[in-house]
């Protein structure tokens, strides 16, 4: 089973990485959006799936890493790859700021932090005008190559994967569910709680930041509503729970079919689109915990790295 | 000016202390969050601006609809789905209302179109002296005190109420003194959601009506109770003064357009130096 699985694997990135060279223009940007929703997802899932702390603002970090690459390239003329890895370093700046105070306590403190954090951000980038553009936004040099954007969000939304599949199999990760099944007990067992939910908050947004940077430079235009809007949050909760939060493959699984619908069935009604995610939360979360992953695993008996 | 200012502040605070009980309540009762709150909140305000669109009821009247309507509403959410996550993990409440709250937006995005409505109600300012209150702001913050004192009567002195804190301060001896723990649940948040309510019907007035104003609420009301200490429910009186108080100076020394990011700055910097709140609180 397992090796039918890596043989899948392999078959399928090899597939990808040379699809573009067959594909139309519209192929590789659509592509390019699925590689962008499977990080965002997994990155969602490496501090609320694992950890068990709701972040209901990771579109901030998307923001942030936008907003980061847009001005680097814009205003001071970097090449796009080192904007975007600068766009990840400040959301990690970000996140520090934030997690300091809020993840030292238990409850919904970090929850409700992260649900204003993103009205916060986008009120301020829209205050300060001279550097962000405000309202106006900020138009980045035209790059008419979508085929190295494609291949960057690809090799994010791998790594990302891959840092999930070391943080579960390890002793870190094993800790890290340990604040999620009980956080008292893993206390008394010795853990740095605090530390161990900055670590994995950390990691969490430095994916986000990344692919922010590159979406802007795939976009060439940002504005405050445009890298903030609350259905990006919304989405990627959605594909992680519903994939099969906690797990390595659940986010993959859950962009690949959400993604495909949102495209085929739902590009046309939007708030309906929205309305069904709602619907899909309250579902999951009551119906199908684990998500389809989780079934899936318990059915087959499947091992918990596939 | 700063007459004015820390008046506007007061008036605006007894609302957002009127809302956030109602978080508190939920909160303090079932250790739920409930993230939907403000959209419960927002149909409250599109109950009122109906009813004065269709059959010209004045706003203030329609308080005694969308109170009710809500109250059955909330009882209904209760009975339905939040009671069968009460007991689960934080993250279950917490995204089962997420998923509540965007439905409920997105439901009146496609009932009542994003359009943004108002009601023409009691426009015009009383003048006293220097200052200038607008009449709707005024009228709104009697209300507001009216119904949180109703509130705070019916937690002190009646036999429900008292029932309610009883849960709140301890579920299982609660249940052994033979109070319905399900049934008090359900109270709690019918409660709570004519409360939102009746911040929406009053807000109906002041602001735009439109499927996504509630949002802020749910972030303003837990500032409230985290500044006057969660499950201290007199603290929330003390936080909703003193979140109008710092809005309002905070867009006299600086601009409106930041309001939100002030009162973001100020809930972490109250986590980070005192997460008991205030008053003290139960914070862990």
């Amino acid at each position: 089973m397992k090796r039918a699985f890596l043989v899948a694997l392999a078959v399928t990135l090899v597939a990808l990485a040379i699809y573009p060279m067959h594909a139309t223009g519209y192929g590789v940007r659509t592509m390019l959006q699925l590689f962008m929703w499977i990080a965002l997802a997994q990155s969602w899932n490496l501090i609320s799936g694992l950890t068990g702390y709701v972040s209901f603002g990771h579109v901030a970090f998307f923001g942030m890493g936008a907003y980061t690459a847009g001005i680097l390239i814009g205003k001071l003329g970097w090449a796009w790859p080192a904007a975007c890895l600068a766009g990840g370093v400040m959301a990690m700046v970000l996140a520090i700021v934030i997690g300091w105070p809020c993840l030292r306590l238990k409850g919904p403190y970090f929850a409700i932090a992260m649900l204003g954090l993103n009205e916060v951000l986008r009120v301020i980038v829209s205050y300060y005008e001279g550097l962000t553009g405000g309202g106006n936004g900020l138009s980045l040099p035209t790059l008419h190559a979508s085929v190295p954007i494609y291949y960057a969000m690809g090799l994010v939304a791998l790594a990302v994967t891959a840092l999930t599949y070391l943080i579960i199999t390890s002793r870190f990760g094993l800790r890290l569910m340990t604040i999620r099944e009980d956080e008292v007990a893993a206390e008394a067992m010795g853990i740095d709680t605090f530390r161990h939910k900055l670590y994995a908050f950390l990691l969490s947004a430095v994916g986000p930041g990344i692919v922010g940077g590159l979406a802007a430079r795939d976009q060439g235009y940002i504005e405050p509503l445009s890298v903030f809007p609350l259905i990006t949050t919304i989405t990627m909760i959605v594909m992680a729970l519903f994939g099969g939060k906690g797990t390595i493959w659940g986010p993959v699984l859950g962009a690949v079919v959400l993604f495909t619908f949102q495209e085929l069935v739902w590009a046309h009604f939007i708030y309906l689109h929205q309305l069904f995610f709602g619907v899909i939360i309250v579902a999951v979360v009551l119906l199908m915990p684990r998500g389809i992953l989780g079934v899936l695993q318990q059915k087959y008996n499947l091992p918990r790295t596939i | 000016m700063v007459g004015q200012v820390v008046i506007s502040g007061l008036l605006a605070g007894a609302l957002y202390a009127m809302v956030a009980l109602g978080l508190g309540l939920i909160f303090g009762v079932m250790r739920v969050l409930n993230v939907a709150h403000g959209p419960i909140l927002m149909l409250g305000a599109y109950t009122t601006f109906w009813l004065f669109h269709w059959v010209g009821l004045s706003p203030y009247l329609s308080l005694l609809v969308s109170m009710p309507v809500l109250f059955v509403v909330g009882v209904v959410l209760q009975r339905l789905l939040v009671r069968r996550v009460v007991d689960a993990p934080e993250l279950s409440s917490l995204l089962l209302t997420f998923g509540v709250s965007i439905a409920l937006v997105n439901l009146a995005q496609l009932t009542f179109s994003s359009d943004l409505r108002s009601v023409e109600y009691l426009t015009g300012s009383f003048i006293l002296g220097p200052f200038a209150f607008s009449k709707s702001r005024v009228i709104a913050c009697l209300f507001a005190i009216l119904i949180t004192a109703g509130a705070f009567w019916f937690l002190q002195k009646t036999r429900l109420g008292k029932a309610l804190r009883a849960v709140s301060q301890s579920r299982e001896v609660a249940q052994v003194c033979g109070i319905n723990v399900q049934r008090i649940h359900m109270l709690a948040f019918g409660v709570a959601c004519a409360l939102a309510a009746a911040g929406g019907s009053l807000v109906a007035v002041m602001v735009a009506i439109q499927p996504e104003m509630g949002q802020v609420y749910t972030f303003k009301s837990f500032l409230v109770i985290v500044l006057g200490g969660a499950g201290n429910y007199p603290g929330a009186l003390l936080g909703g003064l003193l979140l109008g108080l710092v809005e309002q100076l905070s867009s006299l020394f600086l601009t409106t357009q930041v309001n939100e990011a002030v009162a973001y700055v100020l809930l972490v910097l109250v986590l980070l130096v005192r997460p008991t709140g205030l008053l003290k609180g139960r914070a862990s």
